[in-house]
């Protein structure tokens, strides 16, 4: 009795695991994420106002803050739809819209907290935050959206690889790679590397999975 | 029908029918020849085990068309997924309280 009670648990477990595998298209989603992070370096470098009297320059991000949440909605609703004609095509149903609408809620998020940060600074002189503000910070700017979104993508489709990789992700977005480009005299080409890095990171994770995916089909 | 000696619903509890139903549940919904693919069955055999299902109430069958191309798809029932959960329950409850007596 136990033999075949384990045995059907033990194909309970596999056919779960295989559906889930069936499920993913965890590549298409890193690469919509890769085309919107790189599309992002040329707005914010020719929408950026800045303003130098001698050695202090004064910067706004305002391109930012106006391609963001449309790029982010736009790739959201694009990963929901890829993810959805691809189950359709293999005969299954899809777990993506809870990302999706995570991934839009994260995004209202960002344009309050860089709304109430413009506040903020409108009647208060700029100071040095501690270091933790600077994670938050961080943390709620598109790039980590990003990742914050694909952690909740990992936990829908039980996806240990995804997880690591996004563990790895925003540790890079959180703790900024800096070799001394913050210190040149171009405030413009300041945030280029690490924006560059954030999508480097995200297209080598597309190609990995599309590969891993390759392999296993 | 429930057997009254180990309490596992007859339908539920065999092979290809814990199959379609464990499927349908983490897939939301599944297309016949997706659950024929993966379970190995000739469409006749399916079939059958789908009918079984549908008759107790746990699964849903809709059909339509994707262009020319007739399509059919399984979901599972809010008994379905109960049926599912209390099998999976009581076939580790049988392991936890079988396993020692047999060793």
């Amino acid at each position: 009795m136990t033999t075949e009670s384990r045995r059907l648990l033990s194909d309970v477990r596999a056919l779960t695991g295989r559906v889930r595998r069936d499920q993913r298209l965890t590549w298409a989603a890193l690469l919509i994420l890769t085309a919107v992070t790189f599309a992002a370096i040329p707005v914010d470098y020719v929408g950026m106002t800045v303003d130098c009297t001698g050695e202090v320059c004064a910067f706004d991000r305002i391109g930012v803050l106006y391609y963001w949440p449309v790029a982010l909605l736009l790739a959201y609703a694009a990963i929901a739809l890829s993810y959805h004609r691809a189950a359709r095509r293999r005969g299954l149903g899809t777990r993506v819209m809870p990302y999706a609408i995570t991934g839009a809620v994260l995004t209202v998020l960002f344009v309050a907290a860089w709304a109430t940060v413009r506040i903020y600074f409108d009647s208060h002189p700029p100071v040095s935050f501690p270091w933790w503000v600077m994670v938050a910070d961080r943390l709620v700017a598109p790039a980590g959206t990003i990742g914050v979104a694909l952690l909740v993508l990992a936990r829908l489709e039980r996806n240990v690889a995804l997880l690591v990789f996004t563990l790895g992700y925003l540790a890079v977005v959180l703790v900024p790679i800096d070799f001394g480009w913050q210190e040149h005299g171009s405030v413009r080409a300041e945030f280029v590397p690490q924006q560059v890095i954030n999508g480097v990171v995200l297209a080598l994770g597309a190609a990995g999975f599309a590969l891993s995916d390759r392999k296993r089909s | 029908m429930t057997n009254p000696i180990t309490g596992l619903d007859d339908v539920v509890h065999q092979r290809v029918r814990l199959g379609i139903l464990t499927i349908t549940h983490e897939a939301r919904r599944a297309e016949f020849g997706y659950l024929r693919t993966r379970l190995e069955l000739t469409a006749g055999n399916l079939s059958q085990h789908v009918d079984v299902l549908e008759r107790a109430g746990l699964v849903a069958i809709e059909k339509g068309y994707e262009g020319r191309r007739g399509r059919t798809w399984i979901t599972l029932t809010a008994a379905g997924s109960r049926a599912l959960a209390a099998e999976i329950k009581q076939l580790q409850s049988l392991i936890a309280h079988l396993a020692p007596e047999e060793s």
